[in-house]
């Protein structure tokens, strides 16, 4: 371990012990700098909550096999894309026994057995891990450089040549350092989950999977009318049932979030699902929605911003990824760090390595290619009169009305359009966006 | 090994809320007030406090804690398996033959019987006060302390050095750990020793609790239906079983003290 | 099986009925006023040894004072006999227990809810396991106040009295010093013991409601209680929370101000001999359940009584 410069008392502080925090912490401590991380709860991934699917494979340079340890509830090997209206569902099912081996694909697990084996690999390396302590605000030199962290405790302050800001959505340290120029809530969405329990068989049975296979079901529509979307994701013996909703919409029908969980269950088409589970845990978080167009600057002299307190969580409908975001993030803020250390510059120029990592792998690539999805899958259009437009689509191809004949699809199509209130130029316009986002 | 004479004993309990979950165990609030006086009492006699557990490897974290706080030693002495409460004191009287003053919880929050402390003092030879709820230290190193005992009433005590005192939890607030504290009690030694003394296994059944059948004094009244209704309380939440009134609040007010002198709370 | 029961001015102590009727009778009263506390134990026990330490004033730390150290090694050499030792788990017996059993050479099993010579079922985990143990050949128990009850028929007769003789030496300095015995006191008492308890719900306004009603209940010598609701607010200490995951109480008066009565509040209210209750809603369960239901403002009510009290109607 390197012996920090006098009036310092260590090399890189590490803010927040989510995926970020800890990935970032990892790689510094590996490069042999003297990190301290800092988790306000009581152990990393403590208070943490997401969906509950994890892709890890940007995990295999930094801890190789990672699938022989991590604490993972279920592997994903069917995803299901559900359109709900009130009486309807049309889901779009895909499995692959490919997922259900190495080096596999996405994973349920829970954020504090996640977190905290990853924070452990980070302690491993050689980062200390001061838990129960919050960081309260951002030390700064003559020339508004950071060099340090304020904390909660007595003789709280912390010195370091660099900060890396890994502390979640909203982050506070990233707004302190004046890195966020625009926020809004119509940016967020509120995510708010149930954790169910069935007895693993029983969820075995119902999603029709075994030897720990999971599911992956977004939905769209089923959210009583308030922009956003819904989720089930299969752990071992629970199951995560959420909602994403838009908060201006939320906030305009006075709905309230478990309201709209309870008519989601109620679903013809989810309740089956769900029959006769017990309830364990109710949990909400914001998530940062818009993408691109909200993220702060990445980085100032001193400072690294990562994760969720850059808004890098990829959140666009069927997609809902924020922890490989976080990891990769994280990873990146800790080389560049190493980088800019070596080169004893830790002002804009020296931590430019960070941003060009992120512009160059999926972390921005994807958020680019992405950058409509937000707010076409969010739109009144999509929200509102395409799941009825196609469901009803659908059920008319189906349907079998004899003596009449078979009607042809486009004239459906025509007739349900119109039957929607859709123009033909919106939605052709809607289906060029989608294209270019999702194709 | 003899080690100096203010010690604090520490378990490393589960929480309550997450009781298979080692990542949310801790010290218990007992154990912190114990602590927290320990310091107090070592700061005022100018000593360095000793934390002891008894304990698995995981349970170095309350020593952690403890080192954090300010104590000055830090001792595990190794146990890979709960002991019985005896054998628990025995294993701390082993390294601490000479303490002055022993300060433990009155419970521990698991397994618990809040004895551990009271077997210490016999071994120890001190004297005991146990479930302190308040303490306040006098000039010549005798500490005033009050027990609860039953029925709502207090007990003083004058308690002399060598003496175990057990407390109970939020009788003192622990203090929160400076920062480089916490980062030297991250890297800072601690001792483990073996425990001398052979543990009693502890072979017990663990079924979940159920209230077991309580004896009643057989209820009045002639009829098995009105002893029936006694003993159950049957109907009696179905219909209101009093008077009920509608009452201005000054009127309220004075109806209320009407009942309670006819009922004979108020004379 | 004996149950030894540590007796001060003539007062059993809580489960004292309860740890004899589990030893068939079988019972040592020691400490002060031993012969007086026996009357107590009628219907429960035919025949009590007591074992009689005499009044002694507490400033001479006297014989009457309680000793656990000196107490214990006094006992030992009378109970060596006993293989089966139970206590009531009430403070002193808990004080004593662990002392006897180090001196007899004996396990402990303390927190008992059930002991037969066979079988002791423990309380564990904050009352969440049972955990059942074959106790061995000779063991010292202690039984959890309130866990079996007491049957008692009517009219029983007092035990007879055997008095036993016992000497606690001059060895003062192996034990603290008792300086004072202080009364029950509402304000400090803890629920679960108090007699009479006030309790405050949502229905009151403020915290500076919850200190009134505190002073109210000191003018009627109760003890403060609220629900959840109050507590959440942080209007009164969780310690004060009455009900299934709160303290559970069991008064004989509960006075309940703007309290709707939800189940989780007076599955915790024990059995009281009489509950008044104040709500501007007359239907609700609290007020079905009261023996006095007054639909009225609980806030102005209480600022009413207060006055009243104060003014000397309740002394
Ligand atoms: C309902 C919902 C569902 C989601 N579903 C998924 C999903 O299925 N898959 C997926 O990949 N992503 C999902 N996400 C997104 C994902 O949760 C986040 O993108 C991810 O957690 C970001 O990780 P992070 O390390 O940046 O921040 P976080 O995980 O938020 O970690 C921040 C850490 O910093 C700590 N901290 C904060 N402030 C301070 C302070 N001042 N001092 C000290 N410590 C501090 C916190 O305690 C926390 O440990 C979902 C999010 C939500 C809300
Ligand atoms: C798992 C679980 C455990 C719980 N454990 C407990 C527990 O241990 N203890 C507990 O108490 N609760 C507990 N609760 C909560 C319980 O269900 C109720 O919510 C709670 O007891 C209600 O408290 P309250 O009567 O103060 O409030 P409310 O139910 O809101 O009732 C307020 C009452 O005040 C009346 N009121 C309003 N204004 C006035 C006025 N000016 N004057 C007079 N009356 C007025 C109203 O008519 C109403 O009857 C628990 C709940 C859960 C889910
Ligand atoms: N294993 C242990 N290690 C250290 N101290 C203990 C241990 N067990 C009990 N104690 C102390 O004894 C007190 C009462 O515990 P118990 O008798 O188990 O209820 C605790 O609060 C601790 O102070």
């Amino acid at each position: 371990m390197s012996t920090p410069t006098l009036g310092l008392d260590c090399d890189v502080i590490v803010v927040g012990g989510g995926p970020a925090g800890s990935c970032a912490a990892l790689v510094a401590a590996r490069a042999g700098l003297d990190v301290v991380l800092i988790e306000r709860g009581p152990f990393p991934g403590s208070k943490n909550m997401y969906g509950g699917v994890v892709y890890p494979r940007i995990l295999d340079s930094l801890i190789p096999e990672w699938w022989l340890e991590a604490p993972i509830q279920r592997w994903v090997t069917r995803r299901s894309t559900m359109l709900l209206t009130d009486t309807q569902a049309m889901t779009v099912d895909f499995r692959s026994e490919a997922w259900g081996r190495p080096p596999y694909n996405g994973a349920t697990a829970f954020r504090p057995d996640w977190d905290f084996w990853l924070a452990g690999h980070a302690e491993a390396a050689g980062a200390q891990i001061l838990t129960s302590t919050t960081v309260t605000g951002l030390i700064r030199d003559a020339s508004g450089a950071v060099v340090g962290v304020h904390t909660d405790r007595p003789d709280g302050d912390l010195r370091a040549r660099v900060v890396i800001a890994c502390d979640g959505v909203n982050s506070f340290l990233a707004k302190e350092a004046g890195l966020y120029t625009h926020t809004d809530a119509k940016h967020f969405t509120l995510g708010v989950k149930e954790t169910l329990a069935l007895p693993e068989e029983v969820i075995d049975e119902r999603f029709n999977v075994r030897d720990r296979q999971g599911v992956d079901i977004e939905i769209l529509g089923g959210t009583s009318g308030v922009n956003g979307g819904g989720f089930i994701y299969t752990n071992l013996d629970t199951l995560a049932v959420g909602v994403v909703l838009k908060l201006p919409a939320l906030a305009a029908q006075k709905a309230r979030p478990e309201d709209i969980i309870a008519t989601l269950k109620a679903h013809p088409a989810i309740a089956p699902l769900v029959q006769g589970a017990e309830l364990k845990e109710y949990s909400a978080h914001v998530i940062p929605e818009a993408g691109l167009e909200m993220m702060p600057k990445m980085t100032m002299p001193g400072m690294l911003v990562a994760g969720d307190a850059a808004a890098l969580c990829l959140a666009a409908g069927i997609w809902l990824e924020g922890v490989n975001f976080a990891m990769a993030s994280g990873m990146y803020a800790g080389e560049a760090v190493i980088e800019a250390i070596k080169a004893g510059d830790l002002g804009s120029k020296g931590l430019a390595g960070y941003e060009r990592r992120l512009r160059d792998t999926f972390v921005l690539r994807d958020h680019r290619k992405l950058r409509r999805a937000p707010k076409l899958v969010l739109s009144d259009r999509v929200q509102h009169l395409y799941p009825a437009m196609v469901a009803n689509t659908v059920e008319r191809m189906f349907r079998v009305d004899n003596p009449a004949p078979k009607p042809g699809v486009r004239r459906i199509l025509r007739e349900e359009r119109k039957r929607a209130g859709v123009k033909l130029s919106d939605l052709a316009r809607d289906g060029w966006n989608g294209f270019r986002s999702f194709g | 090994m003899t080690i100096g004479s203010i010690v604090a004993c520490l378990k490393w309990v589960a929480h309550p809320g997450e009781p298979n979950d080692e990542r949310f165990a801790g010290m218990s609030p007992a154990d912190q007030s114990a602590l927290e006086f320990a310091l107090q009492q070592g700061a005022a006699m100018g000593v360095g406090v000793v934390a002891v557990t008894v304990g698995p490897a995981g349970a170095e974290r309350v020593l952690r804690d403890a080192l954090a706080c300010g104590v000055a030693r830090a001792v595990r002495i190794h146990s890979a398996r709960p002991m019985q409460s005896d054998d628990v004191a025995a294993a701390i009287a082993a390294v601490i033959p000479d303490a002055t003053w022993v300060w433990c919880g009155d419970y521990s929050l698991d397994r618990g019987s809040g004895s551990v402390p009271a077997f210490l003092a016999g071994r120890l030879a001190a004297q005991q006060a146990l479930g302190i709820i308040s303490v306040s230290r006098s000039a010549d190193g005798v500490i005033e302390a009050t027990r609860r005992l039953d029925g709502g009433r207090r007990e003083l005590l004058s308690v002399a050095a060598p003496a175990v005192v057990s407390v109970e939890g939020a009788t003192a607030h622990l203090r929160r750990a400076g920062l480089a504290a916490l980062r030297a009690a991250g890297k800072a030694p601690i001792e483990v020793v073996q425990s001398s003394t052979p543990a009693a296994p502890y072979d017990a059944v663990v079924h979940p609790y159920r209230p077991r059948a309580r004896a009643l004094a057989a209820p009045a009244g002639d009829a098995a239906l009105d002893r029936l209704r006694a003993l159950t309380d049957a109907g009696a939440a179905v219909s209101a079983r009093g008077e009920q009134v509608t009452l201005e609040p000054a009127a309220a007010a004075a109806k209320i003290v009407d009942a309670l002198k006819s009922w004979g709370y108020l004379a | 099986m004996i149950a030894v029961v540590v007796v001060r001015s003539g007062q059993l102590p809580a489960g004292a009925a309860e740890a004899v009727a589990e030893c068939d009778g079988r019972a040592m009263l020691v400490g002060t006023g031993t012969v007086e506390a026996a009357a107590g134990l009628a219907g429960v026990s035919a025949e009590v040894a007591c074992a009689e330490l005499g009044d002694a004033p507490l400033a001479t730390g006297g014989a009457g004072v309680f000793r656990p150290a000196a107490l214990a090694a006094a006992l030992a050499g009378l109970l060596a006999d006993e293989p089966m030792v139970v206590l009531p788990a009430s403070p002193d017996g808990r004080d004593l227990a662990p002392r006897l059993a180090a001196l007899l050479h004996r396990p402990l099993w303390a927190g008992a809810v059930q002991v037969t010579e066979a079988r002791v079922d423990l309380a564990r985990n904050g009352s969440t396991e049972l955990h059942r143990v074959s106790p061995g050949a000779a063991f010292v128990a202690t039984l959890q106040p309130g866990v079996r009850g007491v049957a008692v028929a009517a009219g029983a007769a007092a035990p007879a009295i055997v008095q036993v003789a016992v000497n606690l030496g001059d060895l003062f300095e192996i034990d603290a010093k008792v300086t004072e015995v202080l009364p029950p006191d509402p304000a400090t008492i803890d629920l679960a013991e108090a007699e009479r308890i006030v309790g405050g719900g949502a229905g009151l306004d403020s915290t500076e409601r919850m200190a009134q009603l505190s002073r109210v209940g000191l003018a009627l010598g109760a003890s403060m209680g609220a629900t959840r609701v109050v507590t959440d607010r942080g209007w009164a200490p969780h310690a004060r929370q009455i009900g299934t995951t709160g303290v559970v109480i069991d008064p004989d008066l509960y006075l309940a101000f703007g309290i709707s009565g939800a189940v989780q509040h007076t599955s915790g209210l024990g059995n009281p001999q009489h509950i008044i209750s104040v709500n501007t809603d007359g239907h609700c369960p609290m007020m079905q359940l009261a023996d006095l239901a007054i639909t009225a403002d609980a806030n102005a009510t209480l600022a009413e009584l207060e006055t009243l009290l104060s003014s000397g109607a309740g002394s």
